[in-house]
């Protein structure tokens, strides 16, 4: 336990520190006069609000996109019987495009933003971080409505209510812890995704929050405090998530493989 | 087929259709695309120069052998450590939830976080390791890690472990505590020895999680990306470049795409050959 989260404290540390304790040797691992200079330096002095911002609307429109069109096609996959086996097919084959390593679509999809003028743009992002949480909501919610007893709609069909209605009235209430931790894993993803993001944007305006951070890195004289402030507020977002799901964390990081 | 069962159908291919299209434009598409233009050669002819030039492109082969140490060594030091830890830990721990919370956050940090907390974990003047080193005597002169050609690798294949790790022995935990009592009850009265009873009883029944962690961690260390570009950017010169970084170099640094695209072929025929006959040992295990 301390082993996993020694650094990320260390990281905390040198964001609070002011520049002289930052470099004192030995390192002060707890007593330092704390400062929150790096934290005004990096989001009202240096744009990262601005990084922040993006980050924030491209996971929740991305999220909400791949919700809505993945749980409609898990809710049929897993309840209706497709002729020429189409229900296990499609749901291999959905699976088997989110296994593709990321740089191999990362290239034509620099070359296609770039015809349909959407380099630098948000939507680039909300478009790709899409396509790629579609496959894992598909698998995920189609786990959860599998594991849903049939009886609850069909009562609902009986009493006359449609197959959209029993959906919406019957099914997605049961499937809501389900769903409410499927979204959060989209959230994370979007969230944390650094390779898309560095090839799709490279304006201010348009830069994700990792992206952001990442351009400090490698420059050549390094901020370590302005950095570290960052990228702890970076984490804040995903601390909170993960304190609220971890039942389902180990399930979703298995792609539904594994019932933890 | 009846006008009542092909009305029972369209509902579900309606509720499915967005879907595929949105992989058949963003998944499928792109790697059709992705084909025609690795097919293409300067001078705007057709052909298989791209490919050809792999064969005698050294960065490329020595990007490949990075990538396979990093994959191994992360994979093993992983998968070792994990079963470990889930054989000692497989008990009801006290503080279970807070205990995993906390080995959880490693695993969710976005990897760009990752790359800053252990650029300041290791950085030689400063950082958190020389200086609790330095405290306890040790000379760190030489150590400087992710700035040495010869530490560079290493520091980036335990960052992996730092991060991945838990995951390992969560995903096995979870396999572990899912084995019902009988046959270990049954081993005990055999009188087999712990060795045994792990050999014989647990590692077979514990098979599937293994593969199952062990396909997904193989993939995600074959792309690897993120972290290696911000601890080192590939470097020092070359010490880390794997291959995901050396095609995005080729197209976003060189403009390469072509030859980017055609060495991002066997980057993807390389995980798609790996991750069958991971699911070829899963499916026999299954049969039997």
């Amino acid at each position: 336990m301390l082993f996993a989260l020694a650094p990320v404290y260390w990281m905390l540390t040198i964001s609070l520190k002011m520049e002289v304790e930052q470099f004192a040797s030995p390192p002060p691992w707890f007593v330092f006069t704390p400062t929150l200079q790096h934290y005004y330096d990096a989001f009202v002095a240096r744009g990262f609000g601005q990084y922040l911002l993006t980050s924030a609307i491209v996971a929740v429109v991305s999220t909400a996109c791949a919700l809505v069109v993945g749980t409609l096609a898990a809710y049929a996959l897993a309840r209706f019987e497709l002729p020429f086996k189409l229900n296990r097919r499609l749901s291999l084959w959905i699976l088997s495009t989110r296994m593709f390593p990321a740089i191999v679509t990362a290239v034509p999809l620099f070359l296609m933003m770039r015809d349909l003028r959407l380099l630098n743009t948000r939507a680039s992002l909300i478009i790709v971080y899409t396509a790629f949480n579609l496959p894992f909501v598909v698998w995920m919610m189609r786990g959860f409505f599998v594991d849903l007893p049939r009886d609850l709609e069909e009562a609902a069909l009986v009493d006359g209510d449609s197959r959209v209605g029993a959906l919406v009235r019957v099914v997605l209430p049961l499937v809501a812890p389900g769903l409410a931790a499927t979204a959060v894993f989209c959230l994370i993803v979007s969230w944390n995704e650094f390779l898309f993001a560095l090839v799709l944007t490279q304006t201010v305006a348009a830069m994700t929050l990792p992206v952001g951070i990442a351009g400090r890195v490698t420059q050549y004289e390094i901020k370590w405090g302005v950095m570290s402030a960052a990228a702890s507020v970076a984490i804040v977002p995903i601390l909170v998530f993960a304190l609220a799901l971890q039942k389902y964390l180990v399930r979703g990081l298995s792609l539904g493989a594994v019932k933890g | 087929m009846s006008a009542q069962s092909k009305r029972e159908l369209l509902l579900p291919l309606l509720f499915i259709a967005p879907a595929v299209a949105v992989l058949l434009a963003l998944s499928i598409y792109p790697l059709i695309y992705s084909v025609t233009i690795s097919l293409q050669q300067q001078g705007n002819t057709w052909g298989v120069g791209n490919f050809k030039r792999l064969l005698t492109d050294n960065f490329f082969w020595t990007a490949m052998a990075h990538t396979f140490v990093y994959a191994v060594a992360a994979l093993t030091c992983e998968f070792v450590l994990g079963l470990g830890l889930a054989l000692l830990l497989n008990a009801q721990i006290r503080g279970r939830g807070f205990f995993r919370a906390s080995l959880l956050v490693p695993m969710m940090l976005p990897a760009v976080v990752v790359g800053v907390v252990w650029r300041l974990m290791l950085n030689p003047n400063f950082g958190a390791i020389n200086g609790t080193l330095k405290r306890f005597g040790i000379s760190t002169e030489s150590l400087t890690w992710t700035a040495s050609p010869k530490l560079a690798m290493l520091s980036v294949i335990a960052v992996d472990v730092w991060q991945w790790t838990p995951f390992v022995f969560l995903v096995l935990l979870a396999g572990l505590q899912a084995i019902p009592q009988e046959p270990y009850e049954a081993a005990l009265i055999d009188g087999s020895s712990r060795w045994q009873t792990f050999r014989h009883v647990t590692l077979p029944l514990l098979k599937p999680s293994i593969l199952i962690v062990l396909l997904l961690r193989t993939m995600d260390l074959l792309r690897v990306f993120d972290q290696i570009f911000i601890l080192t950017e590939g470097g020092p010169g070359f010490a880390t470049e794997t291959i995901s970084l050396y095609i995005y170099r080729t197209a976003f640094r060189f403009f390469d795409f072509g030859y980017a695209a055609a060495m991002s072929f066997v980057l993807l025929a390389l995980t798609n050959v790996i991750s069958v006959i991971y699911i070829r040992f899963l499916q026999a295990k299954e049969a039997t």
